[in-house]
């Protein structure tokens, strides 16, 4: 571990000094570090990881999304994809059939999801673990259902022509503009999701999330605090499903919205650790480069990564950002008792 | 070395490798396809196309030139087919894309081939919709959607009767078959449905609406739906005593042999349009019924299999015409020649029940090459399933445009 991390130690530093001067200048610096990537990752000649990167940012806020609910939280929800669909489904309409500017029609969407989020929860006020599980699946299964069967959604065909997002003549309509947008996007959700972390409504989040009874007990209000996080996953889900639909080419169908791609999405929360706001940005980074490079193996991708997610169930329940957290402890421990070591002699 | 050191070097080691693969790549001619590699039939059909290009390089190439094959899976998804495309488009530097499998996939992949300015070519998808984009890249080898739909319309018409029930699945090539069956069945004889219903697309109860289809008292239902729902919705026909007497009409994919295998006796009588019958007589035909049976276990091929060996051999001509440098800065100048080759491609006589033309305007009329659909009938059902051919026909070039 002490190696895996020793590239990053000096960058951990270098950031956590400048927290020191304001919290949010370290965003500021590493959104302003990644801007130029599009320029870099084209130098390479290959403008396709341009594209993954747009990807990856996408599920990004997604999953940093879905761990609001599930890794704060503690609600077992799989109907989070139905969310991203109800967000990129109304964005789409929005702009196609009532011209709405994408600026409008995203932050609508994102209403509009955030509202379907408090659907979605509902069941969380009464069911817990699988019965949860499976009726927000059910909730999020019937809206892909809804939409392939709805002609004035899509249905078939899917939802065309979904014009890119635009300021002045500017026109977000390819790869390297989009790529400002999705990463603005993210940061911006990562940002708030640790906002959200550490504020009061955060720490009841994780209060419920350890123990539903001790939580109530201490005054927290627990049904409110279980939709909230819902709506507020679904408001993640929105702004994802908006960026999804008016990205180049500008197209969606029901088929991007299953039961599969949902299971994807649960196991980049899983791998990257339920709970922490980084492991969800690493496991849609290491989930969407693994599929992207078994790509051509076909026959065993689907095989690969349910084996990646047993073996995770059983070595690394907690995922990537359990071990870094346990390796952070222990660093801490050590010091803590040389400390204490140096002053007793 | 310190650890940002070691990570340049990596990084410019890394650069390098590629730089050297690339130029290793010159003087190949690469291809990308990207189909649904998920069902068993689906995996065979994108097999037959990497197959039939191997064979081209075993025999020499073309001009001397070996063609380098990559085959991604789409899933039959928009945005998996989308990433592909940009994969093979971007990263392997392709000259020529062939895909997808389904219509809901090609329809975005047209947009992406036509900004990036890389010819496409479609092996299965029927929606109507994809040539009428205007792409200048696009090519299609199958039959429209909207030529199978006159044909199916005016036979139905003619020989069946006018009171059809309608049940379409959700996907695209079924939803376009449905329609336009339909809008065919009021155009040509004033008919009006039935009775239609939406059913999802791996649907697997449909008896509530067969009840309901059997005290409608039709002359005949349509089915449009991908194999193995369609095979589930005429065994559900029968188990709800509508007679044989009312006909069965399958939409184009009926020709895919899980339908048969599947439905077993409930496919005898099911008729459909296609591009190729496998009860064609022709030797051509007979031998290459022979060489899939042979080499995927397939007791008859389905359209989709000898359209992926037409499309292989349609771009085996093109390429073969085309003058091409192959090198990375004629990338571009290639893409265009290969294009430009395709849309020279005319009255190209292969496995398809029609000949195959294109030409080089960027309309439905030009792209949609093969206008030839065939009336096809199961005599038997079962794994050793028997078709017939009931007649064939070649629609205007106009046919079904508004």
């Amino acid at each position: 571990m002490n190696l895996l991390l020793a590239p990053f130690r000096g960058l951990v530093d270098f950031f956590q000094a400048l927290a020191r001067i304001h919290r949010i200048v370290p965003w500021l610096v590493a959104y302003v570090f990644l801007l130029p990537l599009p320029e870099i990752l084209s130098a390479t000649g290959n403008d396709y990881y341009i594209y993954l990167t747009n990807r990856i940012l996408i599920f990004i806020l997604l999953s940093v999304g879905l761990n609001i609910v599930k890794g704060f939280c503690g609600q077992v929800t799989v109907g989070h994809i139905g969310l991203y669909a109800i967000g990129a489904v109304t964005s789409s309409l929005l702009a196609i059939n009532y011209g709405w500017p994408f600026w409008a029609a995203m932050p609508a969407a994102v209403v509009v999801t955030g509202l379907a989020g408090i659907i979605i929860g509902l069941p969380s006020v009464r069911l817990e673990g699988a019965y949860l599980a499976l009726a927000t699946l059910g909730l999020g299964e019937s809206v892909r259902i809804m939409i392939a069967v709805t002609p004035a959604l899509g249905s078939s065909t899917g939802i065309m022509l979904i014009p890119p997002p635009q300021v002045g003549s500017f026109v977000f309509d390819d790869f390297q503009k989009y790529y400002y947008l999705v990463m603005t996007a993210a940061m911006i959700g990562i940002y708030l999701s640790f906002s959200i972390l550490r504020s009061a409504t955060g720490r009841a989040f994780m209060a419920i999330r350890e123990d539903v009874i001790a939580a109530s007990v201490h005054g927290i209000n627990v049904p409110a605090n279980k939709l909230l996080a819902f709506v507020i996953s679904a408001l993640y889900a929105g702004a994802a499903g908006a960026l999804f639909a008016h990205m180049p080419p500008g197209f969606i169908h029901h088929n991007n919205f299953t039961i599969i791609e949902m299971v994807t999405l649960l196991l980049m929360v899983v791998m990257g650790g339920i709970g922490h706001i980084w492991g969800g940005v690493i496991g849609a980074i290491i989930v969407y480069i693994i599929y992207d490079n078994t790509l051509e193996f076909y026959h065993i991708q689907p095989l690969t990564f349910g084996l990646i997610m047993v073996l995770l169930v059983v070595f690394m329940p907690q995922g990537i950002g359990g071990v870094i957290d346990r390796y952070l402890v222990t660093k801490r421990f050590v010091k803590l008792r040389e400390e204490k070591s140096d002053g007793a002699a | 070395m310190t650890t940002t050191t070691k990570g340049i070097t990596a990084l410019l080691a890394a650069g390098l490798v590629t730089g050297l693969a690339a130029t290793a790549l010159a003087g190949e001619i690469r291809i990308g396809v990207t189909m649904r590699m998920v069902s068993e039939n689906g995996q065979k059909y994108g097999q037959m196309v990497v197959d039939e290009f191997d064979m081209i390089n075993k025999a020499g190439g073309i001009n001397g030139h070996t063609l380098d094959v990559t085959l991604l899976n789409d899933e039959c998804k928009s945005d998996k087919g989308v990433a592909n495309a940009n994969k093979l488009i971007f990263q392997e530097k392709i000259h020529l894309l062939v895909g997808s499998t389904c219509s809901s996939v090609s329809l975005p992949i047209v947009d992406v081939t036509a900004k990036t300015k890389v010819p496409q070519i479609i092996p299965h998808s029927t929606n109507e919709k994809i040539t009428q984009k205007g792409s200048a890249w696009v090519f299609r080898v199958p039959v429209s959607g909207r030529y199978y739909a006159g044909v199916n319309a005016k036979y139905v018409g003619e020989n069946i009767g006018k009171k059809i029930a309608y049940l379409c699945a959700a996907d695209a090539a079924s939803q376009n078959d449905c329609e336009a069956m339909q809008a065919q069945m009021k155009s040509q004889f004033g008919a009006e449905a039935a009775y239609v219903a939406q059913v999802q697309e791996k649907e697997v109860d449909f008896r509530t609406h067969m009840q309901k289809i059997k005290s409608a008292g039709v002359d005949g239902i349509m089915i449009a739906a991908l194999a193995e729902t369609m095979a589930r919705a005429l065994v559900q026909s029968y188990e709800a005593g509508i007679p044989a007497s009312v006909n069965r009409i399958g939409s184009s994919s009926a020709s895919n042999s899980p339908v048969p295998a599947i439905a077993g006796d409930a496919a005898k009588g099911v008729f459909f349009t296609a591009a190729y019958a496998a009860a064609d007589d022709r030797p051509i035909a007979r031998l290459f019924n022979e060489m899939v049976r042979q080499r995927y276990g397939i007791h008859a091929p389905d359209h989709d299999f000898s359209q992926a060996y037409d499309l292989v051999r349609i771009v085996e001509i093109a390429l073969g015409n085309a003058d091409l440098k192959l090198d990375s800065a004629n990338l571009a100048a290639d893409r265009t020649a290969i294009r430009d080759a395709i849309a020279n491609v005319k009255g190209y006589q292969g496995l398809a029940s029609g000949p195959i033309s294109f030409c080089a305007e960027a309309t439905p009329q030009c792209r949609d090459g093969n206008r030839t659909a065939v009336l096809i009938a199961y005599t038997k059902g079962g794994k050793d399933y028997v078709t017939e051919v009931l007649a064939r026909v070649t629609m205007p070039v106009d046919f079904g445009l508004k």
